[in-house]
C-alpha cells in the first residue's frame, strides 16, 4: 500500500502524523484549557477585573454562580457609569443608567457573559500552536502560562495564566502574531465562594423612570427566503469554515439580514448580508471599515448587497472573508425548510408579530 | 483664634469666599500650621458625614505627600502662566516629562444612538478607512514571541487616545457579532453599543413593563 | 467653573512655588481620593499609596492645569488613571481564595456590594473619630445641623442652602461655620486629649 502513495501524499501523511503527535504532546496544555473552561462555567466566584483594551482600562465586577442547574452572572462597570449586565438562566438584563434604559433579552442558556474559550482539538492544532510555557508566579499564586499562538498571520493568539489550584484564568491576553498585546483581562480580586446569595444578582441602581426595551430572538423562518438568495463564502482563509447561519433584524436595514458565522475553532468572524439590494434607492452602500475594541469590522458591497464582516481577527482575515462572500439565486422551493439558529442578537429591536 | 478668620476659612473651604479674600487667606493658610490643621479637620468632618473610608485624623496621605514634595522642585510659573525651563527661557505651558494624564482619561462611554447627534452636530463620523491590503501568501509567524519573556507581555499604561466613532451601522453589526466575541459576549460595558430610540428606525421597538420584583436602590454617584 | 474660586487661588499659589498651598489641597481632598481609589483596590494601605501617587502626579502636572475644569474634577481623573495603572501593572496584590472557609457569614448589602473587611488599626481610630463627629452633629441645634449636612452630604451651595432653609446666605455661612466650630471642639479633644491649647482660648 505504501509504495502506491505518491510523494505528495506521503508528505501530507507525514504532516498529519506530526500534527497528531503535536497534539498528543499538547494534551497537557489543552487539558488546562478544558479545566479552565470547566472552572469558569461551574465555580461560584466573584471578583474584580481590569479589562485593558485600546489603551484604556475598564474595571468590572463579576459575580458568577451555578445553582440547581441555573447559571447567574452579574457584570458591573466600576467606572462610574453604573452600567451592569445581569444574567439569570436565559434572561439577560442590561442596565444602562446613564441612558435611562434597561434592555431585556432572552439568550440561550449557554451564552455566558464572559466569553468561553473554545475547546482545543486536532482541528485547532493545525492552525494554532499550544504550549505550556512555564509555571509562573502571578499575584502570589502558582499558575501555568499557556500560550495559544497562531501558526499564520490570519489569526490572533492568546496567553493565559491559569491558576494551578482553581484553574481560573488570572490573566488573559489576546495578542497578535508578533506577540503584541491587543487586549487583556486581569483579575484584581477573585474569590471562589461556596455560596453566593441571590442579593448578589440584584442591580445596584434604581430603574425608576427608565425605558424598558425588549429583544427577543427572531425566528428564521422564511425571512431569508424573501430575497431569493443564499449566501456563502467559497474561498476562506485556511482553517475557517461556516459554523452557523441565521437571520435577524437590524435597525435601519429594510429587511432581515443573513448572519453567517465563520470560525477556525478559536476565532469567529460574523458576516452579515443585507437581503435587500439597496437601503434607499439611489444610495449605494459604502465600503467602510473600523476597529471597535479588538474587533475589526469591514463593510463592502457584493452584487449590490451590503456585506459586513466583523471579528476578533486581523484586518486581512476579516476582509478576506467579506470579499469572498457570494450569493446564489435559488428558487423559493429549493430553500431548506429550516436554517440554523444562532443565539439571539444582542439587539434591542423586536419585530412585531406578523 | 480669630473668629472672623475662621469664618473665612470655613467659607473658603466651601468655595464660597470671594476671590479677593481667597488670595489673602490662601497665603496665610499655606504658612500657618494651625490654620492648616483646622482646615484638615474640616475635611475630616465632611468625610465622616459622607462616610468616606479610612478617615484618620493624621491624614497619613497628606503627611506623606508633603514629605514627598519636599524633594520635588518648586513649580515656577510667572504671572502670565508661563513656565521657565532650566535654562531660564520662558516656555509656553510645556508639559513636564512623563505626564500624559492632565487632559484626563475618564472612562469614555462610546454609545451610539441613531437619534443622537454626534459631537460637532454632524451626521455619523466617517470611520477611518483602512488601506486595502492585497492578500499575502500564508507565512508562518515567529514562534519566539509566544514563548518568551514576561517583558513582552507588558501592557502599555492607560493613554489618552482619540476615540474614533465608527458609523452607526458598523457599530450595530459589531454588537450583533458580540455573542461570539471574546472576552465579553456582550461587548465591554465601557463601550456598550446601543440601538435606536423608538420612532427613528423602520423597525418599531416594543416597550415592556418592567419585570415584577426587580427593585433597586438609589444609584451611587461616582463622586 | 467659577465656583472653584478657593481651589484656584490655592492652585495658583502652588504654581508659583508655594508648596504649602498644595498641602491644603491635599488635606481637603485626601479622603475623597482614598474613597475613590478603594473602588479599585481593596487594601486601604494600597489605596493610600495610590492616592499619594496621584497627588504627586497632580503636583507635577499642575503647570498644565489651566482651570478649564474644576480642580477636583481634574484631580479625580488623575486618581482614576493612577489606580487603573496600578491594578493593571501590579504583581503583588493579593487575590483571596477562601475555598475552605464557609461563606455563610459573608453577606451582601442591598446594592450587591461585598462588605469589605477593615484593617483593625484603621478601624480603631476611624471609629473614634466617626463616633465623635456623629455625636457632635447630633448635639447640634437643628439649624446648624441642617446647614452642615446640606453642605457636606448634598453638596449644595450656600445659595441653594439659603433657599432650602429660607434664610439669607450670610446666615448659612455663619451656621455652617458655627457647626464646624462645635464639632471641631470635640475633634480636637480626641486629637489632643483635652481642651484646646493656650492659643485657642484667645
Amino acid at each position: 500500500m505504501r509504495s502506491r502513495i505518491r510523494s505528495r501524499e506521503r508528505v501530507s501523511w507525514l504532516a498529519l502524523a506530526l500534527v497528531i503527535a503535536g497534539v498528543a504532546n499538547a494534551d497537557e496544555p489543552a487539558k488546562w484549557l478544558e479545566r479552565m473552561n470547566h472552572a469558569l462555567s461551574t465555580l461560584n466566584y466573584d471578583g474584580t477585573l481590569a479589562h485593558w483594551q485600546g489603551g484604556k482600562v475598564e474595571m468590572l465586577r463579576i459575580v458568577h454562580r451555578v445553582q440547581d442547574g441555573t447559571v447567574s452572572e452579574r457584570l458591573v462597570s466600576l467606572d462610574g457609569s453604573g452600567r451592569e449586565f445581569i444574567r439569570v438562566g436565559s434572561k439577560l438584563t442590561c442596565y444602562l443608567p446613564d441612558k435611562h434604559v434597561v434592555l431585556v433579552e432572552r439568550t440561550p442558556a449557554k451564552v455566558s457573559l464572559l466569553g468561553e474559550f473554545p475547546a482545543f482539538n486536532t482541528q485547532t492544532a493545525r492552525f494554532y500552536d499550544i504550549k505550556d510555557v512555564a509555571r509562573m508566579r502571578f499575584d502570589g499564586r502558582d499558575t501555568h502560562l499557556i500560550t495559544v499562538m497562531p501558526r499564520d498571520q490570519y489569526r490572533y493568539g492568546y496567553r493565559l495564566w491559569i491558576d494551578d489550584s482553581t484553574a481560573m484564568p488570572l490573566k488573559t491576553q489576546l495578542c497578535d502574531g508578533h506577540g503584541k498585546v491587543i487586549e487583556q483581562i486581569v483579575f484584581a480580586r477573585l474569590r471562589i465562594r461556596r455560596h453566593i446569595p441571590d442579593s448578589a444578582f440584584r442591580p445596584g441602581i434604581s430603574t425608576a423612570g427608565f425605558r424598558w426595551l425588549r429583544n427577543d430572538s427572531v425566528p428564521v423562518k422564511e425571512t431569508v427566503a424573501q430575497s431569493g438568495m443564499v449566501w456563502s463564502a467559497d474561498h476562506l482563509p485556511p482553517g475557517f469554515h461556516m459554523a452557523a447561519r441565521a437571520a435577524q433584524t437590524m435597525p435601519g436595514a429594510p429587511g432581515p439580514v443573513d448572519h453567517l458565522v465563520f470560525t477556525d475553532g478559536l476565532a469567529s468572524v460574523s458576516v452579515f448580508v443585507e437581503t435587500h439590494a439597496e437601503r434607499t434607492p439611489g444610495q449605494a452602500p459604502k465600503v467602510e471599515a473600523a476597529r471597535v475594541g479588538s474587533s475589526y469590522a469591514f463593510s463592502t458591497v457584493v452584487d449590490g448587497h451590503k456585506v459586513t464582516a466583523v471579528g476578533e481577527a486581523p484586518a486581512a482575515t476579516v476582509r478576506f472573508i467579506a470579499d469572498s462572500v457570494k450569493g446564489q439565486k435559488v428558487s423559493r422551493s429549493a430553500l431548506p425548510a429550516t436554517l440554523g439558529t444562532l443565539p439571539a442578537s444582542p439587539f434591542a429591536h423586536s419585530v412585531p408579530p406578523p | 483664634m480669630n473668629e472672623e478668620l475662621d469664618s473665612q476659612l470655613s467659607a473658603m473651604f466651601d468655595n464660597e469666599l470671594p476671590a479677593a479674600e481667597c488670595e489673602l487667606l490662601a497665603r496665610r493658610l499655606s504658612r500657618d500650621p494651625d490654620l492648616k490643621a483646622r482646615w484638615g479637620r474640616y475635611a475630616v468632618i465632611g468625610a465622616v458625614i459622607r462616610a468616606e473610608r479610612g478617615v484618620t485624623l493624621e491624614g497619613s496621605v497628606a503627611g506623606r505627600v508633603s514629605a514627598a514634595l519636599s524633594s520635588e522642585p518648586a513649580l515656577a510659573l510667572d504671572e502670565a502662566g508661563r513656565g521657565a525651563d532650566r535654562t531660564g527661557r520662558v516656555q509656553w505651558w510645556q508639559p513636564l516629562a512623563g505626564v500624559g494624564l492632565a487632559a484626563g482619561v475618564a472612562a469614555v462611554s462610546i454609545l451610539w444612538l441613531r437619534s443622537q447627534a454626534l459631537p460637532g452636530g454632524g451626521a455619523t463620523v466617517a470611520p477611518a478607512l483602512v488601506a486595502t491590503t492585497a492578500l499575502p501568501a500564508v507565512q508562518p509567524v515567529s514562534q519566539g514571541a509566544g514563548a518568551a519573556m514576561p517583558d513582552s507581555f507588558v501592557v502599555p499604561p492607560v493613554s489618552q487616545r482619540p476615540v474614533v466613532v465608527p458609523a452607526t451601522e458598523l457599530a450595530d453589526y459589531v454588537m450583533a457579532h458580540s455573542a461570539f466575541s471574546w472576552p465579553f459576549t456582550r461587548g465591554s460595558l465601557l463601550s456598550a453599543l446601543m440601538v435606536s430610540e423608538p420612532g427613528t428606525s423602520s423597525t418599531p421597538v416594543r416597550s415592556v413593563q418592567p419585570a415584577a420584583g426587580v427593585q433597586g436602590n438609589a444609584i451611587q454617584n461616582p463622586k | 467653573m467659577s465656583a472653584d474660586v478657593s481651589d484656584l487661588s490655592l492652585v495658583r499659589r502652588v504654581q508659583r512655588g508655594d508648596k504649602g498651598a498644595f498641602d491644603a489641597l491635599v488635606l481637603k481632598y485626601q479622603h475623597k481620593l482614598v474613597k475613590l481609589v478603594m473602588r479599585y483596590v481593596r487594601n486601604p494601605a494600597e489605596a493610600e499609596d495610590i492616592a499619594q501617587e496621584a497627588f504627586i502626579k497632580a503636583y507635577r502636572a499642575l503647570p498644565q492645569f489651566r482651570g478649564d475644569s474644576a480642580f477636583y474634577t481634574w484631580l479625580y481623573r488623575i486618581a482614576i488613571n493612577t489606580a487603573k495603572n496600578a491594578v493593571v501593572s501590579r504583581d503583588r496584590s493579593p487575590i483571596e481564595y477562601d475555598l475552605d472557609r464557609s461563606n455563610t457569614d459573608e453577606s451582601y448589602d442591598m446594592q450587591g456590594r461585598m462588605k469589605d473587611a477593615e484593617t483593625p488599626e484603621g478601624l480603631v481610630l476611624t471609629d473614634e473619630i466617626r463616633s465623635t463627629v456623629n455625636a457632635a452633629i447630633d448635639a447640634l441645634p437643628e439649624d446648624l445641623r441642617t446647614a452642615i449636612v446640606l453642605r457636606e452630604l448634598e453638596g449644595l451651595s450656600y445659595e441653594e442652602i439659603a433657599e432650602a432653609m429660607a434664610c439669607p446666605v450670610g446666615t448659612v455661612r455663619s451656621r455652617i461655620f458655627r457647626a464646624r466650630e462645635a464639632i471641631d471642639r470635640r475633634l480636637r479633644e480626641v486629637f489632643e486629649g483635652g481642651l484646646g491649647r493656650a492659643e485657642e482660648l484667645g
